[in-house]
């Protein structure tokens, strides 16, 4: 925490191809506002346009339909029986849809608009997924200059190490951040805060909702609400659901901890370390109890050449990323 | 373990030999590294003095360059000089200690953290369920049956003529209002029915009594035209009303699905009937092995012949309602334990009802108890959108839930209406 208790008025902001979460200081802590990266088209009529106007739903309207974005978004999709559409996918801005850098324009403008003061702003872009080293480029000049036009002086943060800004200030922030979101895996290791090898692996929650999905016959929106409410991780399972669960979370973890052993073997340069690091897990695919015991029994049947102190989860995982950012973006005042 | 050798750097592929040029070229390059690694070790040690996490931060921004402590990853151990190790490791084991000393021990571990997702919605129409349906063709037919690619036998020795599947409307769900009625045609659906006849008990010394009485339902369904098929108990499957003729089987009765609500479903859905009774509560009513088999196959050829979603394959308990009292459930066939998986589909249980969330019908503890808790999870699922879409309208539940009734009431207003002489929607 910082010491004064007066709010820099910078922004942390970790845009997530699931959730966009925003964290500002405030009272000597921290605060995050999270919604949902995604939005529904539903038919325009007055009366429905009242009552989001009513409740201060987050809309618009456009081509004479309603676009309800955001974390209500879900819900109207919901009401309606029709997926929510994404503005991003595997990390990135979604090249299928169309609506995609409007509506995360929206998104952002209605979660970031409201600051006065230094308007500095730090956001998370992803590393680059392994084998496709140019593909940030578009995203992340996109988003700079969408949050550059809303008048902040913006700077961006690889979300693995917003994950070791956050979290491992212990270990003067040496230590390798993982953040598992819905798109990628970001991976992360910094050796006294410099950020010596970032990638990620576009295997991450999506990738487990849409294969568990397709081999059981259910949507894959039910399979996330059945992960986010019961799923775990202790080899027993009650069902199909849960089992084939079981086995793509064990797959997205064995392939996140090979593809580790394979960039740290094949990095050019490394520090040299005087003693194991620790490695902290963040993001929302985290959460199943039993995840870091899993990830902790894999990572040692892996052998990684890193030697690793401990393996835990973010005190914060759904927020790990955007206080990382925050605390970038208050580091450059 | 990597990186653990400390206090020697030499070039990735450079083989280090005993004398001359080669010995002052390795001294060099150890002692840069072992000044970086002192360096190095002073900077954790002020930094660790920094209480203040973000000015820690902006001091190792400020200090520590990346080129300052990177050494190739590929450097080999065995390179170095055995003889230099031993003196270098000590004095490397010295600094470490130092480091480890200034440097704060690891957060403890917080894997018990446990997710509360921030709110829980209704649960999404959980469609289409189950598999998809195999391709099954007719491979014979004679005046009393048909046989099909999937070994069903369909007997013809009781069909009777009904009255012509006539178009019937549907109503668009992204359609907020329900207004949006199309005029479909062909069965969109399978109701399974229970005959409710008397039951015979399943031995072979019984066969003279169970065949009697699966005559006489024959007969009675004959008659009143009751439903499309009839799986007696040993497993036949007669076919009573033709597919492209209306069954009396369902009356009043809603159902929907991802894009249609059906209102009435005589006309829209074909009706099943098993040779049994429904038991109250958790009991499974008696089925032999023969009906559940002959109940796949008949039900894979006509969700294949007609691209039924597994979906809408659902019991009379799911889609009856009673419109004099707007609750649910005036027939409770299959109200629990329908062999959804065995007959090869999804759980349809689980699916929310539309004649509650769509039109605002509500049921009454004797329904709940005469249900297996199967059906519970719909009834539950269904509450849940009706108690989340008035609180985004901002409306009392039960201001809601008269709005829905109205919906419902215009609705089978223009059904009726809609409806040919020959569509029966009492039973």
């Amino acid at each position: 925490m910082k010491n004064d208790k007066t709010a820099s008025g910078a922004l942390g902001l970790d845009v997530g191809t699931s959730r966009i979460c925003v964290a500002r200081e405030e009272n000597g802590g921290y605060k995050f506002r999270t919604e949902l990266n995604a939005f529904v088209t539903i038919p325009y009529s007055k009366m429905t346009e009242n009552v989001l106007k009513r409740e201060n739903i987050p809309h618009s309207v456009q081509d004479g339909k309603i676009v309800v974005h955001g974390n209500e978004s879900e819900k109207f999709a919901d009401l309606l029986n029709v997926e929510t559409r994404r503005t991003m996918t595997g990390g990135l801005l979604s090249p299928s849809e169309p609506e995609s850098l409007n509506m995360i324009r929206q998104i952002l403008g209605n979660m970031v608009s409201e600051e006065n003061g230094p308007r500095k702003l730090c956001f998370t872009v992803p590393a680059p997924p392994v084998g496709a080293q140019d593909s940030l480029t578009y995203h992340e000049a996109t988003i700079r200059q969408i949050l550059s036009d809303l008048g902040y002086e913006v700077r961006s943060i690889n979300e693995g190490l917003a994950v070791i800004y956050s979290e491992l200030e212990a270990s003067n922030y040496t230590g390798i951040g993982i953040s598992c979101g819905g798109g990628l895996c970001n991976v992360c290791m910094a050796y006294l805060s410099v950020p010596v090898l970032s990638f990620s692996i576009p295997r991450a929650g999506d990738y487990i909702d849409m294969s568990a999905a397709s081999v059981t016959g259910e949507l894959a929106n039910r399979i996330r609400l059945v992960k986010e409410e019961s799923f775990h991780l202790n080899g027993f399972f009650n069902d199909k659901v849960h089992q084939v669960l079981g086995v793509y979370y064990d797959e997205m973890i064995r392939t996140l901890v090979q593809a580790m052993r394979e960039q740290f073997a094949g990095a050019k340069s490394l520090p040299r370390l005087g003693r194991p690091i620790p490695l902290v897990l963040s993001g929302g695919s985290t959460l199943p109890e039993g995840f870091r015991d899993r990830f902790e029994k894999i990572l040692k049947e892996e052998n990684l050449p890193v030697p690793v102190s401990e393996v835990r989860i973010a005190s914060e995982p759904l927020h790990g990323s955007a206080k990382g950012a925050l605390i970038a973006a208050v580091t450059d005042l | 373990m990597l990186l653990s050798e400390a206090g020697t750097k030499v070039e990735a592929g450079t083989r280090v030999e005993a004398g001359g040029g080669d010995r002052a070229r390795w001294w060099r390059v150890w002692h840069k590294g072992k000044a970086t690694q002192v360096r190095m070790s002073v900077i954790e040690w002020r930094a660790g003095n920094i209480s203040d996490p973000v000015e820690r931060l902006r001091f190792l921004r400020r200090t520590v360059d990346a080129q300052d402590f990177t050494r190739p990853a590929t450097e080999p151990a065995t390179q170095h000089r055995p003889r230099r190790r031993i003196m270098h490791a000590g004095l490397a084991a010295a600094t470490l200690f130092l480091i480890a000393a200034f440097v704060a021990a690891p957060t403890a571990s917080n894997s018990a953290y446990r997710y509360h997702p921030q709110f829980l919605l209704p649960a999404p129409t959980p469609q289409p369920a189950g598999q998809e349906a195999p391709k099954v063709w007719q491979v014979d037919f004679t005046r009393d049956h048909e046989t099909y690619s999937n070994g069903l036998r369909v007997e013809k020795s009781y069909e009777t003529a009904g009255n012509e599947r006539i178009p019937y409307p549907v109503y668009r769900r992204r359609d907020p209002q329900l207004e949006t009625a199309e005029m479909h045609s062909g069965p969109a659906g399978i109701v399974y029915h229970t005959t409710e006849s008397l039951m015979a008990p399943f031995e072979p010394e019984e066969t003279g009594q169970m065949r009697r009485i699966g005559n006489a339902v024959l007969d009675l369904v004959r008659r009143n035209r009751s439903y499309n098929y009839v799986v007696d108990r040993f497993g036949r499957v007669f076919r009573v009303v033709p597919d492209d003729q209306i069954a009396n089987h369902a009356g009043m009765s809603i159902w929907a699905d991802e894009k249609y609500a059906y209102v009435n479903l005589n006309a829209s859905f074909l009706g099943v009937s098993f040779e049994t009774q429904t038991q109250r509560g958790a009991d499974n009513p008696e089925i032999s092995p023969a009906q559940i088999h002959s109940a796949r196959i008949l039900t894979d050829m006509l969700r294949y012949k007609y691209s039924i979603p597994a979906g809408n394959c659902v019991t009379h308990a799911q889609v009856s309602v009673n419109p004099s009292n707007m609750r649910i459930g005036y027939h409770t066939d299959w109200a629990g334990n329908f062999p959804f998986g065995e007959i090869g589909l999804g759980d349809n249980y689980r699916q929310p009802l539309a004649s509650v969330f769509a039109f605002g019908f509500d049921y009454d503890s004797i329904f709940v108890h005469s249900t297996g808790r199967r059906l519970w999870q719909g009834l539950h699922a269904s509450d849940e959108q009706v108690t989340l879409q008035a609180s985004l309208l901002g409306m009392p539940v039960a201001a809601y839930k008269r709005l829905l009734r109205q919906r419902y009431e215009k609705i089978l207003a223009a059904t009726r209406s809609a409806a040919q002489k020959g569509e029966t929607n009492e039973e």
